[in-house]
């Protein structure tokens, strides 16, 4: 029998405002704990929710980047539970009147080419806070800094067909998420957090199958990996003669396994019905068409214009374009006078190492540009720029000045090269005899005699002609 | 509409209230009563849903996103039934155990 | 003069302090206490002396005048307040000191008033009799055998005993206007979203409104305009300033009051019929005139009322778990659903936890259209017969009864729940719709205060207040309707 595999996606994402969703207390990680809270996000009697203007504009940002449609009219609903890090026993959310509905994500699948994923809808809800399990034995303690804070919820169509293929949108979503700066999806420090849906039905088939949560997978990796244990299960299980039960799994990372959640909870009734301490949510049209033309190029179409603009491949378009603030470095060094291949290689080569370790560029765009301009016209070799540039970090010289400082400068003087030359000539005269007489690859050793005397600094490309001279007498 | 003795054990459990076994008989008889009363609207037909009551302004004011939070004369710490170390403390979660 | 306008004009004047205003509201106070009111939870004379030390201060140093300076005021106990407990009339709450004060408070305090106590009120403003409060009933101070009406009981009774000029109390479905007129005095609802919510612990959100009673019209006038206006902390309140009074009104000339039939029945009390007969022949002699009206789906409010305001208090009430404050208890299981489960099992009373009941039923799967969803499309309807009221039928008031009959015995209707809910059947319409109202005092049936309800248009509460002050000069409170 064999088994497709149907999975849908739910991301949460923090958004960076500076203040909570529905009160004025700060959005910050890592405080104190219970330290950034009042009445409104403890729950405390009498308090009442006031919505962000920010965070709206941040998620309706977010919205129309992938592609959704922001409805004029939406309406926050309380979803209602109990759980003790969810101070008002409901989360205000949103229900039947989302922000946004009907976008789309497109990626290419490690499987089926490129393909578009629909997203069903984007909405903006309140964080619970944090429970902290292994703190104290036997009970549960709680931090509420966290509760109150503001976030995205994507809701994608349940067209994935493969774990890779989940990880693959995971990583386009991100990656349109961070171009449009509305959070930064740290999945460590919990501003990303991914919740998967999955079932199997035999190939061809057009009903979906008995799907399963799964939950508590930190990491892109481990949503790929979980899921893929979980497709396993159900289709070992279905095999197997069983049925698949509607439960929710957690991963367990250090196992790769996951087992379905202790407690044998009917599924929960969540009673959503609008909070009366909101009015609807109201958005003119000239506001959103503000935020659309807010919006920065993004990714897919700074990669076809960097593809046209510059005449790169697809792949240096592609790796410079993986997040803005490279593809950003790359056109000002471009603009500070380098060539756009040189430009991507040296950015695709040293600064990238660079900034994947600190997450800023060592080098400012005019001194990499004049770094760049140096080997063009000469100055320096290839390789000896290579030397030059981790030098230009926590300082202000020009490249030409730290190469001078290294005695990195080529040598292109033409007397300079002829007495090298002579030198080498002359103590390699059964060489010089050989070459004469038609062994022409002989080239080759002379230049490279020519370099270790000159200790590389001899400019290779004025060397030949020297030695060419020389040798025709 | 009626209601049972199960759908108020259910509503009890959703409720998060415990009805002791004394209580409960009269508390069904009770909430049969109301239930019975408010089901008057069934007389009335159903009419489409943008035909709801809204109560408060036409549109939600927005705040600006500046920090600016309520003070607190009093801290979590004085306010809590069970506070160690900066956190509020409940019992394990037990039956409901999540991630 | 009003209590309110005599004490202020005092103070300001410096003809008297508030310190001695707040030794005598203390002295009535422990009478109201002796006397067995039970209608204040938490007060105490060094309280008041705080409240009345900042008055002072402020008059002292010559700074602008304040429009309730030097004014006792009582607070029904659940408004927040910093300095002394908020209870709701509920054990779950016992001793929770707030560590906010409601915005309805610091207004009071920034126009001079004093926090004189906290009010005894049905358990989370769920009743209409104070007889659902933890801490015991409330007495009507005219016949202690009967309930003073709910579920602010004691600010009612407060006021009715000359204890203060004037008390906040909170609406949800006639909490302010009906025990107004069980005990003889003004009580008035201002317009949903006029004055803020923020502070006051929440019941039925789309409904809660903090209203006033005062001994008389002005007195309540003036404590509203002082606690009203746009706060950004209650994104329900309207986009309107503070309220400005209208100056005092001679004659209604001109105006025509509507009297829905459906407020009229056959069997109303009529002792209450008389009362109401009576402001309708003021009307006329200040030379209004009134007209037949009808809100044909009347009969529909207080079923509408009890699905959307415990569907709304099922929600609101979920914060009370014993996590983050009040008190807590465990069950035997011993873990965190033994500890929601007991906390409020035990903690809430009988009606309160009905009303959670009902509210979560309501809402739950596969019931939501038919109750909730229903409920507020019919609410819609009951807003809508308002408004043509208002419009098509020409009237600029209405005019009721307020409650079906003068206070009933304390006991009476505590075994049937509907039969109390029945009590709120010409309170209940005005809440749906949001409308300001007040019930003013309109004699005596058998000794027992009548009062007669009178109805406006959306934040025509000016309008409204210089209406009643005009037939309270002519219409004697305390005597005898027949």
């Amino acid at each position: 029998m064999s088994w497709e595999t149907v999975i849908g996606l739910e991301v949460h994402v923090q958004l960076l405002t500076r203040t909570k969703m529905f009160c004025g207390c700060p959005n910050r990680f890592g405080a104190e704990p219970n330290t950034l809270v009042c009445p409104v996000c403890l729950g405390l009697p009498g308090a009442l929710p006031v919505p962000n203007a920010h965070a709206i504009r941040l998620a309706a940002r977010a919205a129309l980047a992938l592609g959704c449609t922001v409805h004029g009219r939406s309406v926050f609903a309380r979803k209602n539970y109990f759980y003790p890090d969810l101070p008002k026993g409901y989360q205000i959310s949103q229900f039947d009147r989302p922000l946004a509905t009907g976008g789309h994500v497109d990626l290419d699948s490690p499987e089926r080419g490129r393909i578009s994923v629909g997203i069903t809808r984007l909405h903006v809800e309140e964080d619970a806070g944090k429970s902290i399990h292994d703190r104290i034995p036997g009970r549960t303690a709680i931090d509420l800094n966290r509760a109150g804070t503001p976030l995205a919820e994507i809701v994608s169509e349940p067209e994935l067909r493969s774990p890779a293929e989940a990880r693959a949108y995971l990583t386009v979503l991100k990656q349109i998420l961070l171009y449009t700066g509305v959070s930064d999806c740290n999945m460590e420090e919990g501003s990303l957090r991914v919740d998967a849906n999955i079932s199997i039905r035999p190939e061809g088939a057009t009903a979906l199958g008995t799907k399963t949560e799964v939950k508590n997978m930190n990491s892109f990796g481990n949503v790929e990996r979980a899921l893929e244990a979980e497709r396993q299960r159900q289709i070992a299980l279905v095999e197997a003669g069983g049925r698949i039960e509607q439960v929710t799994m957690l991963f367990n990372a250090g196992s790769g396994e996951v087992r379905p959640m202790r407690s044998k909870e009917e599924s929960h009734d969540y009673r959503y019905f609008p909070d009366p301490d909101l009015p609807p949510l109201v958005l003119t049209p000239q506001w959103i068409v503000e935020q659309q033309t807010a919006l920065p190029e993004l990714p897919d179409a700074k990669r076809d214009r960097l593809q046209r603009e510059y005449g790169l491949p697809v792949y240096d378009a592609k790796v410079l374009c993986s997040e803005r603030p490279l593809a950003d470095y790359f056109e000002a060094v471009v603009r500070a006078g380098a060539e756009p291949k040189a430009a991507a290689n040296w950015i695709m080569g040293e600064a990238l190492a660079g900034y994947n370790e600190t997450a800023v560029f060592a080098v400012e765009p005019a001194r990499l540009a004049a770094l760049i301009e140096l080997v063009k016209e000469g100055t320096v070799s290839h390789q000896a720029a290579k030397r030059v540039y981790p030098e230009l970090a926590g300082n202000g010289d020009s490249p030409k000045a730290v190469a001078e400082r290294l005695g990195l400068i080529q040598v292109a003087d033409t007397d300079a090269l002829g007495r090298w030359v002579d030198e080498v000539l002359t103590a390699h005269p059964s060489e010089v005899a050989r070459f004469k007489a038609g062994e022409a690859k002989l080239m080759g050793f002379f230049v490279g005699q020519v370099m270790r005397k000159s200790q590389g600094k001899a400019d290779p490309k004025g060397v030949q002609p020297v030695l060419q001279e020389r040798l025709s007498k | 509409m009626k209601i049972g003795s199960e759908q108020v054990r259910h509503v009890a459990r959703l409720a998060e209230l415990a009805v002791s076994d004394d209580e409960f008989p009269r508390l069904v008889e009770q909430m049969g009563r109301i239930v019975e009363y408010v089901a008057q609207l069934d007389e009335l037909p159903a009419g489409p849903e943008r035909s709801a009551f809204l109560a408060g302004p036409e549109s939600v004011r927005l705040r600006e996103d500046e920090v600016r939070p309520t003070p607190l004369a009093r801290t979590p710490a004085q306010m809590a039934p069970e506070f160690v170390d900066g956190l509020f403390v409940v019992p394990r979660l037990g039956a409901m155990e999540e991630a | 003069m009003s209590a309110v306008a005599h004490i202020a004009r005092a103070v300001n004047a410096g003809r008297t302090s508030a310190l001695s205003a707040a030794h005598e509201a203390a002295r009535l106070l422990r009478k109201a206490d002796a006397d067995g009111l039970n209608a204040t939870l938490h007060w105490s004379e060094d309280l008041l002396r705080g409240e009345a030390a900042r008055v002072d201060a402020h008059v002292g140093a010559g700074h602008a005048m304040l429009p309730l300076a030097g004014v006792p005021v009582a607070i029904k106990d659940n408004i927040v307040t910093t300095e002394q407990p908020t209870t709701c009339g509920s054990r779950i709450l016992e001793g929770y000191v707030s560590p906010f004060n409601a915005t309805a408070i610091e207004r009071l305090r920034a126009a001079g008033a004093m926090v004189a106590a906290k009010s005894n009120l049905d358990e989370f403003a769920m009743g209409s009799s104070t007889e659902h409060s933890a801490f015991g009933r409330v007495r009507n101070p005219i016949d202690h055998e009967r309930v003073p009406g709910g579920s602010s009981g004691g600010s009612a009774a407060l006021v009715a005993a000359g204890v203060v000029p004037a008390a906040l109390g909170s609406e949800t479905g006639g909490s302010v206007r009906q025990p107004a007129s069980f005990c003889g005095v003004v009580g008035v609802k201002p317009s949903y979203g006029r004055v803020s919510r923020f502070g006051l612990v929440a019941f039925g959100s789309s409904l809660d409104c903090i209203s006033v009673f005062g001994e008389r019209v002005d007195d309540a006038a003036r404590v509203l305009a002082a606690i009203s206006g746009h706060d950004p902390h209650d994104a329900t309140t309207a986009d309107r300033p503070p309220l400005e009074l209208d100056g005092p009104r001679r004659d209604l000339r001109g105006l025509i009051f509507g009297l829905p039939k459906e407020y009229f029945p056959a069997d109303l009390d009529p002792g209450v019929r008389a009362g109401v007969e009576r402001t309708i022949g003021a009307i006329r002699d200040l030379g209004g005139s009134v007209k037949d009206v009808t809100l044909p789906h009347s009969k529909y409010a207080v079923p509408t009322y009890y699905i959307i305001a415990p569907a709304e208090a099922a929600a609101n009430l979920a914060r009370y778990d014993g996590v983050r404050y009040g008190v807590r208890r465990v069950g035997p299981e011993g873990d965190v659903r033994a500890l929601y489960r007991a906390t409020r099992g035990q903690g809430f009373g009988a009606e309160v936890r009905r009303r959670i009941l009902i509210g979560t039923y309501v809402l739950s799967s596969g019931y939501y259209e038919a109750y909730y969803g229903k409920a507020q499309q019919v609410r819609a309807a009951i807003a809508r017969d308002f408004q043509l009221a208002f419009t098509a039928q020409g009237a600029d008031f209405l005019l009721t009864p307020t409650t079906p009959t003068p206070a009933f015995r304390a006991g009476e209707k505590t075994d049937d729940p509907v039969a109390m809910y029945l009590a709120d059947i010409f309170v209940c319409a005005v809440s749906l719709a949001g409308l300001p109202a007040m019930s003013l005092p309109v004699g005596r049936s058998a000794g027992l205060p009548v009062g007669a309800q009178i109805i406006a248009p959306m934040f025509e509460e000016a309008r409204m207040l210089g209406v009643a002050s005009a037939l309270e000069a002519v219409v004697p409170a305390a005597g005898e309707v027949r």
